[in-house]
């Protein structure tokens, strides 16, 4: 019992060490502060700020109006009325809508041709065109949607006129028209803002990301300055593998936890940010996301042998991790390999249990395979990072065994030399 | 020696210096191959396809279960049909489906008898393309089921299929997408993302291979090789960089255009010139952080920093115009921001250089930029009084 007792002690004391040093360290170093005072602190903000209006509203539009005809007025001064579109200029032909089109001056060009007018007089299918810049994709949305649901309002209307024409009453030709009416609920984002989409996605990656740099940027230090940040405190004698994973990690834990609440909940709420979910559920979140974290960086930092290789080798991932994640490109869509690689990085559950339970309002059991995934990970970057250490450490006391060793036979060899040649080997060289 | 011997022995020195160490090549080629076989084989299917859409059926008719059939016919959709609303919503919070679409009870009965039944359904916008898409699919196919059962009923009262067509679909949008036909999504983001990606590396390896010169203390014998002429120094250093990036910014133009077939309404030379452009204007960028900066953790803290936040305010997702004024200023200050306006007059309106000159000249206005840190740049050089680091 006594025995156990002082184990324990002795574990904690060690611990609490190593945590010491580590924060000491953290603390001195302006590089390392930086990444995580100003990516840790500004990004959120910065991102947000980016994306502050998510929303494409009134894309100017140019409108080429051959038909001249009551009908065709009518359909452009609703679509100059949509949230989506503004008509800003009107042409008198193709080639005027075209050069606008390529200074730039429009996004986009509705084109009426001649007969548009006759053909609605006709009954007949009247067809109009649009052009879409598909330089951005929300320039397309716009003028389609814009367009679409215009198009689609004109036609209940004209259908009811046509069907009244046909012999049916105005009752029975509403019934007719409206067969199947439909109402879409978009809950999450409503108005399919991209600020919402994008920046709840984002904010856990930014955790993992600054954590990595700056813990590798550390470990690089380090490893410049011929210390190993895997080594043992001597009194351990090798045996404290899990001490230094624990020390080490709880520095980093502690400090982004810190950034976590931070970024998960008082950054959505300073800039007004959908919260749905309950403060504990993203709470548990938080702590299970940044253990991984944790030792996902400690993992892979043991690669880092320079301070600046974390940026020159890694930078390229952080674009990469936000496509992994599948919050833009569905991860139905995602090829295999990419797929398996993807379970690499605790961004990949963690920003989807994030919008889940912040954005989407889920509660801890919708989110749970997400979580549980997360532990799984966590367990198996704690075994890689505690490896990473023991093998290190043991190659590092084999290096001094054998530089001692070294040492010793040449002492020996320069001793029976200078012997031989009597004490002027110094002089002799 | 004059100025062309100079630089010879910046470049000479720097191809020794990535024979000795690696992470240069290893940054540079390697980290831009790894981009390009990523962005391409992720984004290959163009448009994805197979959306996990949930059906609740409570009608569970003829007419119910060919509605989900036709749904899960389409391109975009693959139907899951579930049990009960609460059970699909949940699922729909969790993200594993990206729509549920409900069919109330006596859906079939309520349109034989023209009681105008409502489909529901609910879109998770936070997925956006999945949801929008989704969407979109959703949409369409109730309106055909309700064209379809307008058929009906019209030729029921007996009108002529000549007028059907008429009386069905009085109104239809003809659309062209410019630049893009086929909406392939994979085209769109990765021809912006790869040279997305190409400008953060130049930034990263050149403010690198500047700094190190600092960090190991080489500056000074970098300002022997060229009689302490900085000019020749950076041109020196830029001269193996351009060579460089060029060569890998080409083969990437030419694997997006001429081996993926992406749409490109100009000239590949244009695209060629752009990519060029970008590559020296980038390493501008990166000399103006190393000189005003010249510690090389802190520059390359802040080139990380920056290059990062240049992939958003480019503007090829969300558009420039949407972001505060004072960002819109900043974003010029990319050099990928005239890239991209480069690649949308050349390569989707294909509108010859009288519309994207401005553009060259913009990007070789940043050119002018490490004239204003050389003599800093020197002065760290020789002195190396900055933190070494």
């Amino acid at each position: 019992m006594k025995g156990t007792d002082r184990y324990l002690g002795r574990w904690f004391h060690d611990v609490l060490d190593i945590f010491n040093r580590e924060l000491k360290q953290i603390l001195h170093d302006g590089g390392v502060m930086i990444i995580f005072i100003v990516a840790g602190f500004l990004y959120p903000i910065l991102y947000n700020f980016v994306y502050k209006n998510g929303l494409l509203e009134d894309t100017p539009i140019a409108v080429v109006e051959q038909a001249s005809c009551s009908d065709t007025r009518r359909l452009i001064r609703e679509m100059d009325a949509t949230r989506e579109i503004s008509i800003a200029y009107r042409c008198v032909d193709m080639e005027e809508a075209k050069a606008l089109f390529q200074q730039r001056k429009v996004n986009g060009i509705i084109f009426f041709p001649a007969d548009f007018g006759d053909k609605l007089a006709h009954d007949e299918t009247a067809v109009f065109s649009i052009y879409a810049d598909m330089s951005s994709f929300l320039y397309y949305k716009n003028l389609l949607m814009g367009s679409e649901f215009v198009m689609l309002h004109e036609i209940n209307a004209i259908k009811i006129e046509r069907y009244a024409a046909s012999g049916l009453t105005d009752a029975e030709a509403d019934a007719a028209v409206r067969t199947v009416r439909y109402e879409d609920v978009n809950p999450y984002n409503r108005a399919f803002s991209y600020s919402i989409f994008l920046i709840s996605a984002i904010l856990m990656l930014i955790i993992q990301q600054v954590m990595f740099y700056g813990m590798s940027m550390s470990v690089g230090t380090m490893r410049e300055e011929n210390r190993s940040f895997a080594s043992l405190p001597d009194s351990l004698a090798g045996h404290g593998v899990g001490r230094v994973v624990l020390g080490r990690g709880a520095v980093y834990w502690l400090i982004f936890m810190l950034i976590g609440i931070y970024v998960a909940c008082i950054m959505p709420a300073i800039f007004r940010f959908p919260q749905r979910g309950l403060y504990g559920d993203i709470l548990v979140l938080l702590v299970i996301f940044v253990t991984d974290c944790v030792f996902f960086s400690m993992a892979w930092s043991t690669l880092v042998t320079r301070r600046e290789s974390a940026f020159i080798l890694f930078l390229f991932m952080s674009p990469v991790c936000v496509f992994l994640t599948g919050f833009s490109w569905p991860d139905t869509a995602f090829p295999g390999v990419w797929k398996v690689f993807s379970y690499l990085f605790p961004s990949t559950f963690g920003c989807k249990a994030f919008i889940n339970l912040n954005t989407a309002g889920a509660d801890l059991e919708i989110v749970s395979p997400l979580l549980r995934a997360l532990v799984v990970q966590t367990g198996i970057y704690f075994v890689l990072a505690c490896l990473a250490i023991y093998v290190e450490n043991f190659v590092l006391k084999r290096k001094n065994t054998i530089e001692e060793k070294r040492a010793a036979v040449r002492e020996r060899v320069e001793s029976r030399i200078s012997d031989r040649i009597g004490g002027n080997f110094d002089a002799g060289i | 020696m004059n100025l062309s011997q100079k630089i010879r022995n910046v470049v000479l020195r720097e191809l020794r210096i990535w024979a000795r160490r690696p992470i240069y090549l290893l940054g540079s080629v390697f980290v831009m191959a790894f981009c390009t076989i990523f962005y391409l084989s992720f984004l290959r299917d163009g448009v994805p396809s197979d959306l996990p859409i949930a059906v609740v059926d409570m009608d569970r008719s003829s007419v119910s279960r060919n509605f989900s059939r036709q749904l899960g016919a389409t391109q975009l959709g693959k139907v899951i049909p579930y049990e009960d609303y609460s059970s699909a919503r949940r699922d729909l919070q969790g993200g594993r489906i990206t729509a549920v679409c409900l069919i109330p009870e006596g859906f079939a009965r309520d349109i034989q008898s023209q009681r105008q039944p409502t489909c529901s359904f609910y879109v998770n916008g936070l997925y956006f393309l999945g949801g929008s898409l989704a969407w979109k699919d959703l949409l369409t196919m109730v309106n055909l089921t309700a064209g379809a059962v307008q058929r009906e009923v019209l030729r029921m009262k007996g009108v002529p299929e000549s007028r059907i067509g008429g009386l069905l679909r009085p109104v239809d949008i003809d659309v062209h997408q410019i630049g893009n036909a086929t909406m392939n999504y994979g085209a769109n983001l990765a021809n912006m993302m790869i040279p997305g990606m190409l400008q953060m590396v130049i930034i990263i390896i050149l403010i690198y291979s500047l700094g190190a010169e600092m960090k190991y203390g080489t500056g000074r014998h970098l300002l022997q090789v060229t009689e302490h002429d900085i000019f020749a120094a950076v041109a020196g250093k830029m001269t193996v960089y351009t060579l460089l990036f060029t060569m890998i910014g080409w083969s990437i133009e030419m694997i997006l255009y001429k081996w993926m077939h992406f749409p490109l309404a100009g000239r590949l030379w244009e695209m060629l010139l752009a990519c060029f452009l970008l590559v020296i204007a980038s390493e501008s960028v990166a000399v103006l952080i190393v000189g005003c900066v010249p510690v090389c953790r802190f520059a390359l803290s802040i080139g990380a920093l920056y290059s990062v936040l240049g992939l958003s305010l480019t503007g090829f997702t969300l558009p420039v115009v949407v972001m505060p004024r004072a960002l819109q200023g900043l974003s010029m200050m990319y050099p990928l921001r005239h890239y991209y306006d480069l690649y949308v007059q050349a390569g989707i309106f294909g509108s010859g250089f009288g519309a994207w000159y401005p553009q060259v000249v913009i990007l070789l206005l940043f050119c002018l930029l490490p004239f204003a840190v050389m003599p800093r740049l020197a002065h760290a050089y020789t002195y190396l009084d900055y933190e070494r680091n």
